[in-house]
């Protein structure tokens, strides 16, 4: 499994890489969503719990948040085609816990596992939850991704998807940061001031992170 | 069909090929085994935005592991460009015992000159020199002095940004103005040169233009820093942005795609090839087109493969022996990536397309390289995160989200390129036994590095920290073991350049020993790799030799 809080060997090689609806998800992908998520047919839901889980992640402040932009529609689709790792079997040592949440592949169904984790957080339900229990819930499952020993906690997976489905969205990538189809030139030292935004389509920034 | 030369392969060197024969006059026939690509308008993700992408960029990792185990591996392989990569299900080569090789491919009309890149640096007498001093492989049968006029009409012609920086290890050329080093790049030059003189960190020296050439339809770099989907603008050199319109512009060539070259047709009784064989793709059907000279420019592994299926079971060209053997592909790592505080308050805007490098500095005049004789080189450079860096953030919410929104902490890296010795066990042969969906036989990759590549690494990665250190950064990790073979994407050799018949496949003006009318001109005919990136000395390679063909054909002599 993929595990983000430290530099991996193929984070870094990437990184080397120079060397070198608001949007919403496009029709054919939430097509795929509904055929493959899971390895068989999506559950009902799934993207809209997952929407739920990008809000919360990434809320409306000024500009839109996870779930305004069906963030969850493409977390639902990547989890299915096996993105950032989402696909790799169980290592040997995984918990019981969480082996209950394996697919036939024997790879994790994070929506599933996602769904209990959260339920039993914002019990009885995450999605029938206040915002605020919602807040208190999603926190308590990333300080526990980010504590020592958490690298592969399965929630950075999930993490790293909403960070994806989010800021290549046309709402996070260009309205939330800035998006430059052609800058038409490279300015090598700009002064950092309030108002300054990241760049989205930073290419090699995006890959190494 | 009846040629004055057929160019077998369409990417960096083919191109130059046609564009030097059609404009000496000669009526050329360029074969391509993949489809066509029309500049401008087939670069289909050019401008799209990750919104419009269904994978918003990374890829169907599903269809990937199906279909592009290996190409996928590629630093440039992403949604947006996967169209320029093979489909390694339908393109299948065979690893020898113990051989781990990422052979990346681009069939189609530019081959691998849409996806390459782009750094353009000349080799130097270290370089030419290097077989005959320290004893591995052959002896150089040119010296710098030979390629040096034409790295001129190369780099003039194509388009290479850089500096120039007097060194002796890496020539300067004839270069439009340089990309800037940004702000903290510029810090670690000065640190750097402070303590070590003989270290010089300089922007890259790339083939994408700084000034336009608008009598070619040319523009200068946008800073977008997507070549690898193709370039409208043609502001980086491809075969579709200038070689190719170029050989058009004569009325001299024709260009046929689909179409795959399974051998050279020989005459044993002149001693000289006829013409080709190819397989049309498309019809499946097989064909003949002849001509009095053939340039092959299929990709250095490629027009191996053709050579060892032509001309009878030993291959043809091949008196020596030495056909397939002493490929090579630098050694190739990070070996040190650091953070670089003091910086918070600068940033940059726009996507420079390229990094820098620090030339080779060890085992010039000196023999100063740590259990290894020859060079390593390092490039990379200095860049900010943004959102990305949400992956390694605890955090939720409003505060995470305000966090992600200005550029993250700035970072350096160094990836080290160690010259790689060239060796009679690395080499290619043919597995008669399995064949590709073409019914030709598998090429076979038998590849390892040694402990001389190994010992450079380390050495690299020691330096590479205690200059990162030295530019007040806090190394954060670095590596000394290489990636698998290939992966530099500069896989060489195979039928060498050699001053003796007996033990080279080539001769100082890339024509066969044995066939004078067969000049092979890309990577495979390469004798050593240096540490610097071969793609302009293949060019400049080819220009020469196909001077020197044309001259021996108008004098009968070919």
């Amino acid at each position: 499994m993929t595990h983000f809080p430290t530099w991996s060997r193929r984070d870094a090689i990437r990184m080397a890489a120079w060397l070198t609806a608001a949007a919403g998800t496009p029709v054919a992908a939430r097509s795929v969503v509904r055929k493959a998520a899971r390895g068989g047919p999506a559950l009902k839901g799934d993207a809209a719990f997952l929407d739920a889980v990008s809000q919360t992640m990434i809320p409306r402040t000024a500009t839109p948040g996870g779930g305004d932009v069906h963030t969850g529609a493409f977390v639902a689709m990547a989890l299915a085609h096996g993105l950032h790792g989402a696909r790799q079997p169980l290592a040997a040592d995984t918990t019981s816990a969480l082996r209950a949440y394996a697919r036939p592949d024997g790879s994790l169904d994070h929506i599933a596992w996602l769904r209990g984790a959260l339920d039993r957080r914002a019990a009885p339900s995450f999605l029938a939850a206040t915002p605020a229990r919602r807040h208190t819930a999603l926190a308590a499952l990333d300080a526990e991704a980010f504590a020592a020993g958490g690298d592969h906690h399965p929630w950075h997976v999930v993490k790293a998807l909403i960070l994806t489905g989010y800021y290549t969205s046309e709402a996070g990538g260009s309205q939330e940061l800035r998006y430059e189809a052609v800058p038409g030139r490279y300015d090598p030292d700009l002064p950092v001031t309030p108002q300054t935004r990241a760049i989205s389509n930073d290419w090699t920034a995006v890959d190494f992170g | 069909m009846d040629f004055d030369a057929i160019v077998v392969g369409s990417g960096i060197t083919g191109g130059w090929a046609a564009k030097e024969l059609t404009e000496a006059g000669l009526k050329v026939l360029m074969i391509e085994r993949g489809r066509e690509i029309v500049h401008g308008q087939d670069y289909t993700t050019e401008m799209k935005d990750p919104w419009d992408m269904p994978f918003r960029g990374e890829g169907d990792k599903a269809l990937y592991d199906r279909e592009y185990q290996v190409q996928s591996r590629n630093r440039h392989f992403t949604e947006y460009t996967q169209n320029h990569f093979v489909n390694d299900a339908q393109n299948p080569y065979v690893m020898g015992d113990g051989t781990d090789f990422t052979w990346f491919r681009s069939y189609q009309l530019g081959g691998r000159s849409l996806t390459w890149g782009r750094q353009s640096y000349r080799w130097s007498d270290y370089d030419f020199g290097a077989n005959k001093r320290d004893g591995h492989g052959t002896d150089w049968p040119i010296r710098y002095a030979d390629l040096a006029p034409w790295y001129d009409k190369v780099e003039q012609f194509i388009g290479v940004s850089g500096a120039k920086e007097g060194l002796k290890q890496l020539p300067d050329g004839q270069f439009q103005p340089g990309m800037a080093l940004n702000v903290v790049e510029q810090h670690a030059r000065s640190a750097i040169a402070q303590r070590w003189p003989e270290r010089v960190l300089t922007i890259g020296r790339t083939a994408n233009m700084t000034e336009a050439k608008p009598d070619e339809g040319r523009t200068a770099c946008q800073n977008r820093s997507i070549c690898a989907r193709g370039c409208s603008f043609g502001a980086y050199f491809s075969t579709q942005s200038s070689t190719l319109p170029a050989a058009q512009k004569t009325g001299r060539l024709t260009v046929i795609t689909d179409a795959v070259v399974e051998a050279l047709d020989h005459d044993a009784a002149t001693g000289r090839v006829t013409g080709v064989r190819y397989i049309d793709t498309k019809t499946k059907t097989r064909r003949t087109a002849t001509a009095k000279i053939v340039f092959l420019n299929a990709g250095s592994f490629n027009s191996v493969q053709i050579l060892l299926n032509s001309g009878g079971e030993r291959g043809l060209a091949n008196g020596s022996g030495v056909l397939g053997t002493h490929i090579m592909d630098h050694a190739n790592t990070l070996s040190a990536m650091a953070l670089m505080p003091g910086f918070e308050g600068h940033t940059t805007f726009g996507n420079r397309p390229t990094g820098v490098i620090i030339p080779r500095y060890r085992n010039m005049d000196t023999m100063d390289g740590v259990g290894h004789t020859r060079g390593f080189s390092f490039q990379g450079g200095a860049l900010q995160s943004t959102w990305t860096q949400g992956n390694r953030l605890a955090g939720i919410g409003a505060d995470y989200k305000a966090k992600l929104r200005q550029p993250g902490p700035w970072r350096m890296v160094l990836v080290g390129f160690a010259d790689c010795v060239p060796r009679e066990t690395n080499r290619l042969t043919l597995d008669r036994s399995r064949t590709d969906p073409n019914g030709l036989p598998l090429l076979k990759v038998d590849f390892a590095f040694g402990k001389e590549e190994l010992a450079a690494l380390a050495q690299a990665k020691a330096e590479a920290s205690e200059m990162l250190t030295a530019a007040g950064g806090k190394v954060m990790m670095g590596f000394d073991r290489p990636g698998p073979g290939g992966t530099a994407i500069h896989e060489m050799g195979g039928a060498r350049m050699g001053h003796d018949p007996k033990t080279s496949v080539l001769n100082k003006w890339s024509q066969a020993h044995e066939v004078p009318n067969l000049f092979v001109t890309d990577g495979a005919q390469m004798s050593s790799s240096a540490c610097q990136n071969p793609s302009l000395t293949y060019m400049a390679l080819t220009a020469r030799a196909a001077n020197t063909a044309v001259g021996m054909l108008r004098e009968g002599k070919i």
